[in-house]
Formats: structure tokens, C-alpha cells, sequence
């Protein structure tokens, strides 16, 4: 296994605007974040791109804030700022816990959020909230800008909406505060990727369930939402047999879908993506 | 200087990384070895053509079989070829049996080239039937690996004692079980790695990681067809072995590239190739039936133990003989039947690693005793201690064992350190209160066992020590010469202050020659638990003469020594009556576990672990012995799960081959070292190094059966068997 990538060309834009030129200039071009995706793939020469396009340092690109409730984070937003932010706490704590579970030390200073998204490993713990949170990302390219929800923005292993020379800008995040939130996750021992993750956003009144978001990824090809399994817990008082009944349904939900691995065969990852349904409700509701 | 927790000799260097490893030492020449292995399971090679790979610049040399003088090599057998391929005449040397036998290899300037010169050589293949079951491997229509060995049994032992129909008809309870152990990859620190050179004497010398120096060179000079004393072997520091470093993996090749091309030759296996291509712990398969009395007395034990042992010996006959012993544990027992068979398969070959056959036939013997004490509604120490060997038992192979049989000490001196209260004349349990969460299930179990120390079943075993005393009016300094291998575990901080005691001098005076064939005599392998007891007979005996020559105005008073125990006797074919050892270690755990129903994860609580070790002549290597053990062990029971598909290993990584981390040990080791004096250990020591290896699988199992009710007989216990086992008995999700 090489250890060293392939040649390439550096170049370091000091404007959103160059960069998305750069990009858009270069058919074999990448955009260079954090890296923690990008590097090892070019490292075991899985992606050799000709040139690569710095956008690290982009201020546009930075800092996280709420404008009436709704998070805005910067594309560039590391794992570790986004964990550690008051506002991510208060408004989609799922998010803060998720980042806080990504990789190691290391991986979380370094990995932005955007890069993240962009990437789309199906492994990966922030798609899954973002998605199950009702995330919008905003994105800019050659044409202009435009925002895509999460829910069309996952397409497929490693495969998103994004199209050549575009860039994700932020990610916006309604606010959750007030409904109950968490996202839990069975970690590969080795690696820390998500053998299963499950993010749950429950809208409460009372003891009852007015409305139910949820998504797994780690088992799947991409974060996915199950409706059957939101169906089931919408209208509930989330007792014991309808989490039961939402847990088989997310089952259903995801079976064709489910991949497998030597640790972790289909069947596992496929019951695993129940058991942690359940156990997303309960640290939810805790 | 013994009982005293010294500071290890090599632990300053090792500390600040000034030791070098075998792969940190440099030669100015030296060129880059690169083996190339088997693309086939099982497969003749027709023809190999090295021309594009000599034709790349840089290379040196490329060998095959046909430059290995005499192409053959093997611990116990001589039956694997240092290189395969035609062109050689050493018989059946033209066929790979397994993916790790080495096919060519290739001498470069870099170690880059070489590893791209290796890729250029092409090889045709033929391919043959194989055979990868172990059992199918028995059956008559079965590819034939080895003209020797029909039906590819390597061995078959046989062990008869008493009346097996008496013994039944005695039987209120019978429990069976058919039990699954998995492989183990030994995953030392230090992947294989050495240097090949002509020494200033011009011998082939090499250095190299092992666990005996002088059965490395036995192994090169015959291969190499050179006199013993051309041949020179020499260890750096070592990191770990575990028995994984027993049997050739670069020795032999580098012997013979420096050899060929009077150069320095050196190489360097990845992880990668370390776990492709070095040999395994016997996956095994034992079918076990025990038969008890009402009141807790096993009156009949039979078992069928079949031992994969891959395309090659190594030691397997050596490791399905110990199995043999420990399948029925240590307990007396009347009316015994077994038969014991190795294999051979086109699975990479399986061999030492720590405990030796003993953990496999624990594992069984174990999880019966723990059925039993089910079956009969009895406490699992209390029906132990019913049944444990004592002082003057007979072994199932019909003698007695050598005095201090401690057994029964040390299963009480567990069970009270641990979850175990005696009271109204008999053990009783009390267990820890269940967490609140229901998805987590708490339990106890307990597993005792016992194994040799030392060669078996009239190996011939001996170690040889050297002491030098020099000075005038007093001794000013002592040189001990004692081949021993320390690969890791300490042996050589033990050598010294063994010496020390034996002289009666300060460590400070003390200096050790070890490692190296040109300036000792044979000590036999740091393995089978045996370097302190053996190496440290020899170093008290040589001592003793060395004082004595002293005494009488010597200057310097020099004594060579050769220890030899008494002698073992090889199994009988049809009974298996025999004096199988001279030396036995015993230890009994305890342990709690917590299971998560639902995802099958199995977290080890706490370990209590009451090993005998006679006496501890450095305390905290012996702690950490048995912590080191445990955390190995539990790998073993629970998450090193080598998968190997029509004899290719599948995950040959630590990604994907998942060893215990910090993250993963035991909350809590307890250490409960018993020094109960063996009569013929040096100031009473045992060997201990193998002993908390091998209950702590079947203890795990009875831990988890305890929590849930279900017993596993397949290890390792992964997250994915045990939700599918707990599910199909209706526990966890459903």
C-alpha cells in the first residue's frame, strides 16, 4: 500500500470567489479543507487529483452564529469548534455530540463540517444528524448560489448533490431547542466510524409524540431517514412497544439496503439499527 | 536478590528507544530482501521466470528453490521448503501448500526495488485439489498434502484408562458439548525483521528476532548444508514472540542471500506480511462427553480432539500432545477415553503460541466441568474441588504427577479472593446486584487449569549456564553465559539476580553473555513456561562449582553447568501411558462479566487470577505476566477473530484484526500469586508465563452463561455471534 500521494498542484486562493474559479477551471481539481478525508484517500492513491485548491484558510467560510433560532455554520467549522459551541448545544445538541464523536482528537481539530458533508461517507456521523435535524446546505458555484435540504443532498455512497466547481458555503440548522434531541452510535473499534448511528428529533406535547424525525446512517450507503419508523412514533407517548414497533419498522425501512462487513455482517448492522433507535429515544428523552 | 521486584536490566534503553530491534540495526553494503509468497492455496509451479525482475536495475539477485542447498526446514519436521518451486531436489518442493510459502526472493540495492521486483516474477501455476476443513481432511478421497502422513493425519493420540462402560453405568448426569476455538494471531510489537552478514570469523551470521538462538541456526546450517560452527545466530532485543517466533520466518533466507552474496542483507515485514505469513494458534474442534455421579464425582470423561494444523507441522504434534493431557483438565478421573489427531489443511500453518495446546483443551474441559456443576444444581468450585488432582493422583495417562501438586490450593485461594464464601462445609456464590439497565446482564464464572513446564513427553531437555568468578581477594565480578531468550517477558533481569543469589553477590556485579551462538551453549526455547525454572537450575548448579572452584584459589573460578530434569516419556500408541512431564504450573480464575443483550458486546468486569508460582523471584514481572496474559487471553475468548476464506486470511491488519486495547481491558486484574514451593524448581520457582492464559476463555463463557443462560462453545465470542446465539434462545432482541 503506497503511503505517499501522487503529484499534484497547490494553490491557496484568498477569496470564496478564486476558489470556486479555481475549481471550476480544473475537471480534475479538489477542494483541500481539512483534509482528513482528502489526504488519506490521495495517500492510498483512491482520489489523484491534478491540482488542489486550499480553501482552508477562507474566512467566508468560518464561524458558527444563530439568526432567530436557526444555526448557521461555516462550511469550515472544525468537528471540535462545532462540539464545543454553546450555540450548537442550545439549538441542535444531536450535532454537538456527533462532532464530539468523530475519529479522535486529531480528526476532529482538523475535519470541517462542510468537508464532511462533502464527502459523504456513508461511515460518517454528521450526515445523519444534519438530516434528521431538517438541515439546508448552502452551496456556491460557477452559476451562483442555491440551498439544497439534506434530504436531497445525499445521494448515494460517497455521492451528494454538489456539481463541479461548487463548494458548500454553510449549513443551516433549525432550531431544535424544546424538541428532544440525540444521536447515538455503535463505533468500530478500530476505526471509530459508525457501524450503525441514529439521530431522533422528537417534537413533544405532553407525554405524546406530535412529530418524529429519524435518520441512521453507518449501516447504509447514505444517511437515510425511515419514515415507516417516524410514523410510529409520531402520535405516541414513546412507550416501550411503540419504540419496539418504530425500531422493526426502521429495520424494514433500511433492509435491501444494508452493508455489510467481516466485523460487522448485514444481519448485525441491520438489528444494531434497531437496538440504537431505541437508544437514540432514550437519550433523548433523558 | 530473590522475591525482590529489581528493576528490569533492559528497561532504560528500552525506554529511551536507544535499544536497537532487529529492523533498527544497519550495516554499511547492506542490501533488501523481498520474499515473494504463494498466489495458491495448494498448486505445483511449473515454471518461474525471474528475468524481468533481475532485469530491473538495482537488483542484485533473485533466489528459488533451486539455490537452497538442502530445501527443507521444520522445528519438529523437516517438511516445509525454504523456498518452493522446481528446480530443487529435495522432493515435493515444487508444490505450495499453503498462501505463505515463499516462492522466490529478491536481493536489491532498496528496499522499494525490491518490493517492485518481486511483483515482476512469474509464476505458473497448476493448481491441485485442497482441502480446507479439518475434518474433511481426514476422509480417504481427500487431497493428500504430505506422502507421509495418510489421511493427513500428522498424529493420533490415544489415552486409555479404566473401564469407559463402568465408568457411564456409574453416571447420574452426562453433559456433552462440541467446542469451537478459533486461530490467533500472536501480534507481537515487532513485525518480523533481521539482518544477514558475514561475520569477522566469515561466518554466515544473523541477526534476528527468536526464542532459542541455537535451534535458529540448527535450522539454518542444515538448510544452508553448512557445519554448524559456519553458522552464527544473534538477537537484539526482542519484541515479544508468545511462540510466534519458535519456528523460521526471514532466518533462513537471509542466511542464505548474505551467504550467496557475501553481503549484508536485510529486510523488514510489514505488519501485513508478519500476519500473512507467520504461523497461528490451532483453531480446534472437540467433541467432549463427561459423566458424573449425584454427588459430584466424574466417574467418565471421553473427547475427540481434532487440531488444525495448515499445510505444515511446526510443533502441532507437540501441541495436539499437550491438548491431549488438558482436554479432561486437571482432575482425576477413573475411566478416560481420547483420541487426539493433527491434520494437515492448506490453511496457514499453526504452531506455539502461549499455552500450547493448553487453552484449547481448557476451553473444553472447562465449560464441561462448569455443565456439570449446571447439570447437577452444585457450585462450580465446590464440584471442582470434588475432582482436582491432588498430591499422588494419577493423570489420565496412568501416573502420578511430580510432587507439589497445588491444584486444590490455588481453585480456594480464587474462589476466596474473588465471589466465593465458604460456609456449612462447602463453597457458595454470592453475586454482585444486576444494573438497573436491562439490556445489561451481569455474571460470574469460574475455570481452573494446569500445564508443563518444560519439554514434554521425553523431549530432550537440558540448559546449559556458564559462570565466571573474577577478582583477587574477592569476587569482583561474575559473568553469567546463559543463552536464554528474553523476549520481552524479563528472563534476562531474572538470569542476574538468579545469579547474584546463587554467588552471592550484589546484581551490580553481575554481567550477562547471552543471545548469541558464539559465546553460549544451547538453554533451550523461552517457551512451555520453562526459562526461569530451567535456566535457573543450570545457573545454580554452575554456580555451586564456580564457588567451589573459587574456594580452591581459582582465579577465575569458571563452571559450565548443564541442567538436565528428569526424564519425560512419550506417549504409549494404545494407551497413552507415559511420564509426560517433570513440571507442572497451576492457576484457577475467577471473573465477572457484564453483557450487552441486545449488541452482544461482552465487557470484562474484573479478573481475579490465583496462580501458583512457587516462588516470585521478581514480584512485579510476575503481576505482570499475568495481567499481560489476561488482557491476551481475553482477546482470545471474545474479539480476535482471524478469518481465513479457502486458506486466505482475510483481514491481515490490526484494522481489521482487533486486538485489546486500553479501551478494552478488564476494569479491574486482581493478582493472587501463590508460592507454594515446586520441590524441583531453582528456590522452588514454577513456570507461570502460559498459566493465566488458560482458564480465562472458558471462565469468560461460564461468566456469560451466568448472565444469560446460554452457553457459547465457539470462540472468540464477537458482537454478531453472540446477538445471533442470544437471539436464537430468545434473549436480547428478538
Amino acid at each position: 500500500m503506497s503511503m505517499r500521494p501522487a503529484n499534484f498542484d497547490y494553490q491557496r486562493p484568498t477569496s470564496l470567489s478564486e476558489a470556486i474559479q479555481l475549481l471550476a477551471n480544473n475537471d480534475e481539481a479538489k477542494a483541500l479543507a481539512g483534509g482528513h478525508s482528502l489526504i488519506p484517500a490521495m495517500n492510498q492513491r483512491l482520489s489523484t487529483p491534478e491540482q488542489l485548491v486550499d480553501i482552508g484558510r477562507l474566512d467566508e467560510l468560518k464561524g458558527i452564529s444563530t439568526n432567530n433560532g436557526t444555526l448557521s455554520i461555516g462550511a469550515l467549522s472544525t468537528h471540535a469548534q462545532i462540539a464545543a459551541s454553546s450555540d450548537v448545544r442550545t439549538h441542535c445538541a444531536a450535532l454537538a455530540t456527533a462532532t464530539g464523536l468523530v475519529g479522535d482528537p486529531q480528526v476532529r481539530n482538523w475535519g470541517t463540517l462542510g468537508g464532511n458533508l462533502a464527502h459523504a461517507d456513508p461511515a460518517s456521523d454528521p450526515p445523519t444528524v444534519v438530516l434528521a435535524a431538517g438541515g439546508t446546505l448552502h452551496l456556491q458555484g460557477p452559476n451562483g448560489t442555491r440551498s439544497v435540504s439534506a434530504d436531497n443532498f445525499f445521494i448515494d455512497l460517497f455521492t451528494t448533490d454538489l456539481q463541479p466547481g461548487e463548494l458548500i458555503t454553510r449549513i443551516e440548522i433549525p432550531s431544535l431547542q424544546g424538541k428532544k434531541n440525540a444521536y447515538v452510535k455503535l463505533a468500530h473499534p478500530a476505526s471509530r466510524y459508525a457501524i450503525v448511528g441514529v439521530c431522533v428529533v422528537l417534537e413533544m406535547n405532553g407525554n405524546e409524540c406530535v412529530s418524529a424525525r429519524v435518520a441512521v446512517g453507518g449501516a447504509t450507503p447514505k444517511a437515510t431517514r425511515s419514515p415507516s419508523a417516524e410514523e410510529r412514533l409520531t402520535g405516541s407517548s414513546l412507550q416501550v412497544a411503540a419504540v419496539d414497533a418504530a425500531a422493526e419498522a426502521l429495520v424494514n425501512d433500511i433492509a435491501g439496503d444494508v452493508m455489510g462487513d467481516l466485523f460487522a455482517p448485514e444481519d448485525y448492522r441491520r438489528a444494531m439499527a434497531g437496538v440504537y433507535l431505541k437508544r437514540a429515544v432514550q437519550a433523548a428523552m433523558a | 536478590m530473590i522475591g525482590q521486584s529489581m528493576t528490569r536490566i533492559d528497561a532504560l534503553g528500552k525506554v529511551t528507544g536507544e535499544t536497537p530491534y532487529p529492523g533498527d540495526i544497519n550495516l554499511e553494503g547492506q542490501l533488501w530482501l523481498k520474499m515473494r509468497f504463494s498466489d495458491r492455496a495448494h498448486a505445483r509451479i511449473t515454471a518461474i521466470d525471474t528475468s524481468q525482475a533481475e532485469a530491473l536495475p538495482g537488483v542484485v539477485a533473485v533466489f528459488t528453490a533451486k539455490d537452497v542447498p538442502v530445501n527443507e526446514y521444520g522445528l519438529v519436521i523437516k517438511d516445509q521448503p525454504v523456498i518452493c518451486g522446481p528446480g530443487s531436489d529435495m522432493p515435493g518442493s515444487d508444490i505450495v501448500r499453503t498462501y505463505m510459502d515463499c516462492v522466490a526472493v529478491v536481493v536489491a540495492e532498496t528496499d522499494a526495488i525490491a518490493a517492485k521486483a518481486v511483483k515482476l516474477i512469474d509464476v505458473t501455476y497448476e493448481d491441485l485439489p485442497a482441502v480446507f476443513d479439518m475434518e474433511a481432511a481426514m476422509e480417504d478421497d481427500a487431497p493428500q498434502l504430505h506422502a507421509d502422513s495418510p489421511n493427513n493425519i500428522i498424529c493420533h493420540y490415544r489415552i486409555r484408562k479404566g473401564d469407559m462402560e463402568a465408568g457411564w453405568s456409574q453416571a447420574d448426569v452426562v453433559v456433552e458439548g462440541v467446542y469451537e476455538t478459533g486461530y490467533q494471531e500472536h501480534a507481537y510489537l515487532q513485525p518480523e525483521a533481521g539482518l544477514g552478514y558475514i561475520d569477522e570469523e566469515g561466518r554466515v551470521t544473523v541477526i534476528v528476532g527468536g526464542q532459542w538462538v541455537h535451534e535458529d541456526q540448527e535450522q539454518i546450517y542444515h538448510a544452508l548444508g553448512l557445519p554448524p560452527e559456519q553458522v552464527r545466530v544473534i538477537y537484539p532485543a526482542i519484541g515479544g514472540a508468545f511462540g510466534g517466533r519458535e519456528d523460521m520466518s526471514v532466518q533462513i533466507v537471509l542466511a542464505l542471500a548474505a551467504w550467496k552474496l557475501q553481503r549484508p542483507v536485510k529486510t523488514i515485514w510489514s505488519r501485513e506480511e508478519s500476519i500473512l505469513h507467520h504461523h497461528k494458534r490451532h483453531p480446534m474442534r472437540i467433541y467432549s462427553k463427561w459423566g458424573a455421579t449425584k454427588d459430584g464425582k466424574i466417574v467418565a470423561a471421553e473427547a475427540k480432539v481434532i487440531g488444525d494444523a495448515g499445510a505444515y507441522n511446526y510443533t502441532s504434534n507437540k501441541v495436539l500432545g499437550n491438548t491431549n493431557l488438558m482436554v479432561t483438565g486437571p482432575y482425576e478421573i477413573d475411566n478416560v477415553h481420547v483420541d487426539t489427531y493433527g491434520v494437515y489443511t492448506n490453511n496457514i500453518p499453526c504452531g506455539a503460541f502461549r499455552g500450547f495446546g493448553g487453552p484449547q483443551g481448557a476451553f473444553a474441559a472447562e465449560a464441561q466441568m462448569n455443565k456439570l456443576a449446571e447439570a447437577l444444581g452444585m457450585d462450580p468450585v465446590e464440584v471442582r474441588m470434588k475432582n482436582v488432582l491432588r498430591e499422588g493422583s494419577l493423570l489420565t495417562v496412568g501416573t502420578p504427577l511430580p510432587k507439589g501438586v497445588t491444584i486444590p490450593q490455588v481453585v480456594e485461594a480464587c474462589a476466596e479472593e474473588s465471589y466465593w464464601r465458604r460456609g456449612d462445609g462447602a463453597w457458595h456464590l454470592n453475586r454482585p446486584p444486576q444494573p438497573d439497565n436491562p439490556a445489561l446482564r451481569r455474571g460470574i464464572g469460574f475455570a481452573c487449569g494446569f500445564k508443563n513446564v518444560g519439554f514434554s513427553f521425553g523431549f530432550p531437555e537440558q540448559n546449559w549456564a556458564t559462570i565466571e568468578l573474577h577478582g583477587g581477594a574477592e569476587i569482583e565480578e561474575v559473568i553469567v553465559r546463559q543463552a536464554g531468550a528474553d523476549v520481552g517477558q524479563g528472563a534476562h533481569t531474572v538470569f542476574v539476580q538468579m545469579t547474584a543469589e546463587a554467588v552471592g553477590v550484589p546484581v551490580e556485579k553481575v554481567r550477562l553473555l547471552t543471545h548469541d551462538t558464539a559465546k553460549t551453549q544451547t538453554s533451550g526455547s523461552s517457551s512451555a513456561s520453562r526459562m526461569t525454572f530451567m535456566s535457573g537450575n543450570a545457573i545454580r548448579g554452575a554456580a555451586q562449582q564456580a564457588l567451589q572452584l573459587w574456594q580452591d584459589e581459582e582465579r577465575p573460578a569458571i563452571a559450565t553447568y548443564q541442567y538436565k530434569p528428569p526424564k519425560t516419556t512419550p506417549y504409549h500408541p494404545e494407551t497413552g501411558e507415559s511420564e509426560p512431564n517433570f513440571a507442572y504450573g497451576y492457576v484457577a480464575e475467577a471473573v465477572e462479566v457484564e453483557v450487552d443483550i441486545e449488541t452482544g458486546h461482552i465487557h470484562v468486569i474484573k479478573v481475579v487470577c490465583a496462580n501458583d508460582v512457587g516462588v516470585a523471584i521478581n514480584p512485579q514481572q510476575i503481576t505482570g505476566q499475568i495481567e499481560g496474559a489476561i488482557v491476551q487471553a481475553q482477546g482470545y475468548a471474545i474479539m480476535e477473530h482471524l478469518i481465513s476464506n479457502e486458506g486466505k486470511i482475510q483481514n491481515p491488519f490490526l484494522s481489521t484484526y482487533l486486538i485489546p486495547t486500553v479501551l478494552d481491558v478488564p476494569t479491574e486484574v486482581k493478582s493472587v500469586v501463590l508460592e507454594l514451593a515446586d520441590p524441583r524448581g531453582p528456590w522452588g520457582a514454577r513456570g507461570m508465563a502460559e498459566m493465566p492464559f488458560i482458564p480465562l476463555a472458558p471462565a469468560i463463557t461460564a461468566a456469560v452463561h451466568d448472565a444469560t443462560g446460554v452457553w457459547f462453545d465457539e470462540i472468540p465470542m464477537t458482537p454478531d455471534r453472540v446477538v445471533t446465539k442470544l437471539r436464537e434462545h430468545g434473549i436480547g432482541i428478538l
